[in-house]
């Protein structure tokens, strides 16, 4: 117990620290890590606790950002404006298309996620009125907290990582909560589930409504972060790399997820460096990830953990 | 045993999938506090009349009444919220789960908070929380189950035990049993028959569905389905002895 609580105040030290030790380029890194995280949650936990695959958060994140993109830059409004709107309407869209969409299990209802998506991403290539097309937004302003502007990668590091630490604490108490086993009752047996009681399509709308409510907050992130919008922060290949998120990291844990989205954003930046190749790379060290790492990367620090406690017993 | 009210009242249903009749007028009751069985070759409609009576399967002919209410299209987790549970003939436990979570998913029905308040972790979600583990660990411990086990490590009495406890832990008023004896061994039927005994003590109505005549000896009525009909009722003793019965069921 004391040991645990030491290795938590010294994870807070270096977490406070890193944006006074990193290169701005690696802080930059870390804060897209934060960001990926927010969203990766929502995917994960339809994921792990529902066997649901969701291939369509890259249109929650895209509302989310469009939400603070408008709001903010065409109609002037204040920047918590654009995180509430895009959230209610990533909410709503949500309701509307889970509801009949979640009675669907397997691969169509993964089908179903990537339409989301695909529809999502057309849209906002076409109202062009409102997301600037392919031109995009510019000049999103800033975030700022009572005055304090967080225009700069350390600032916003210590904002996207409080908002993903205090997601993750969210999610972690509904995974434990009676949600959280109403959620593994129905993953293991739909039909179990429903008779003892549960309306399992109802929970499952909801935690599709909480999914997108956090890809809207990541994109709401995103957008005062990099100041600008355009339709290719959105695609289809976006959706995809939110799912790689929980598969890569695991779903057995929460932390699964931050290794996740610290692999999908330092990973290919770091095989970039080699040259043309990297993309060819960066797709090997995914296989080997899922192929060698059936229990993610979060398994294997678990098994690491594992071994050295027994190495350490026995010396 | 005298019962003065049926919880359970099935008048002339019948069932067809596609052109083929599966049930043909098919009446009987389940009085409240009463042990009724239904016995049956396979394929004489046993489970799809279980599956209609839960709500899987959606009512076509005939009525049926629960506790003095017509059932019609109520879902089957209404029905289970009102009372009205059920086994099934191939467990379908949580497999990766423990056994005392599969018990307490079973209590999940009887509890108020909604997700904000599990997401925030308020006093009232942890007190119910605890309540259901409470109430999940003594019907474990009165089944004899280990709570702490993974469920999938179960054998297949455990399983159609924790399938019981599962159902029990929600004070149900009805308990349907869908061929509860398939693959227990001679201990495990043994504890099964008096775990029924138990319960049907405590007042729980039961419905058993089998074409076990070991097990059936515990009903008070058990009624013959032959090709979606019922073609004898009575105490067991009497269903023995009956020409028809031994000749469709028995084959002599």
């Amino acid at each position: 117990m004391r040991a645990r609580l030491l290795v938590g105040l010294l994870g807070i030290v270096l977490w406070a620290l890193l944006p006074h030790i990193l290169s701005r380029y690696m802080i930059d890194l870390l804060v897209f890590t934060a960001i990926y995280t927010i969203a990766g949650i929502g995917v994960g936990l339809l994921l792990g606790q529902c066997g649901i695959v969701n291939l369509g958060q890259a249109t929650f994140y895209g509302i989310g950002a469009y939400s603070c993109a408008y709001l903010t830059v065409e109609l002037g409004y204040p920047n918590v404006a654009g995180f509430i709107v895009g959230a209610l309407i990533s909410m709503t869209i949500a309701l509307v298309v889970g509801w009949p969409v979640l009675r669907l299990t397997g691969y169509f209802l993964a089908l179903a996620t990537l339409a989301l998506s695909i529809i999502g991403s057309s849209l906002f290539y076409e109202w062009d009125w409102l997301t600037g097309g392919e031109l995009g937004i510019g000049g999103i302003p800033k975030l700022d907290i009572f005055g304090f502007k967080l225009d700069t990668p350390g600032r916003y590091y210590y904002l996207a990582w409080s908002i993903a630490f205090i997601c993750m604490l969210l999610v972690g108490n509904l995974i434990a909560s009676r949600t959280g086993l109403m959620l593994r009752a129905m993953r293991d047996s739909s039909e179990a589930a429903a008779s003892l009681g549960i309306d399992m399509q109802w929970l499952r709308t909801r935690v599709f409504m909480l999914s997108a409510l956090l890809g809207s907050v990541a994109g709401s992130l995103f957008a005062h972060y990099v100041s600008f919008t355009s339709v290719q922060s959105f695609t289809v290949d976006k959706s995809i790399g939110f799912l790689l998120i929980p598969v890569l990291g695991g779903v057995r844990s929460l932390w699964g997820v931050v290794l996740g989205a610290l692999f999908v954003t330092v990973m290919p930046e770091l095989l970039s460096r080699i040259g043309d190749i990297h993309q060819i790379l960066f797709g090997l060290a995914l296989v080997a990830v899922v192929v060698l790492l059936p229990e993610g990367l979060v398994g294997l620090l678990a098994t690491a953990g594992r071994k050295l406690g027994w190495s350490r017993v026995r010396a | 045993m005298t019962h003065d009210r049926d919880i359970l009242v099935l008048d002339q249903v019948g069932h067809r999938f596609g052109g083929f009749t599966v049930l043909r007028s098919v009446t009987f009751s389940v009085p409240e506090g009463g042990i009724v069985g239904l016995i049956g070759p396979n394929g004489s409609g046993k489970t799809t009349l279980f599956n209609i009576i839960s709500g899987y399967l959606a009512l076509q002919a005939g009525s049926i009444t629960y506790g003095g209410r017509a059932l019609t299209t109520q879902s089957v987790q209404d029905r289970s919220r009102a009372g009205m549970v059920r086994t099934f003939q191939t467990p379908k436990i949580f497999e990766r789960m423990t056994v005392l979570e599969n018990i307490m998913v079973g209590a999940c029905k009887i509890t108020r908070t909604g997700i904000l308040q599990d997401l925030v972790r308020s006093p009232h979600a942890q007190s119910e929380l605890r309540q259901i583990r409470m109430l999940a660990e003594r019907v474990g411990e009165e089944l004899g189950l280990e709570g702490n086990l993974p469920a999938a490590t179960l054998t297949a009495g455990q399983r159609r035990i924790l399938e019981i406890a599962r159902v029990l832990v929600a004070q149900p008023r009805l308990l349907m049993l869908d061929e509860p004896s398939a693959g227990l061994n001679h201990e495990e039927m043994r504890q099964l028959i008096a775990t029924i005994e138990r319960l049907n003590d405590a007042g729980l109505a039961i419905l058993l569905v089998s074409h076990d005549m070991v097990l059936m000896a515990v009903a008070e009525t058990v009624h013959v389905l032959n090709f979606g009909e019922i073609i004898a009722r009575g105490n067991m003793a009497a269903i023995q002895q009956n020409a028809g019965v031994r000749e469709v069921y028995l084959g002599i």
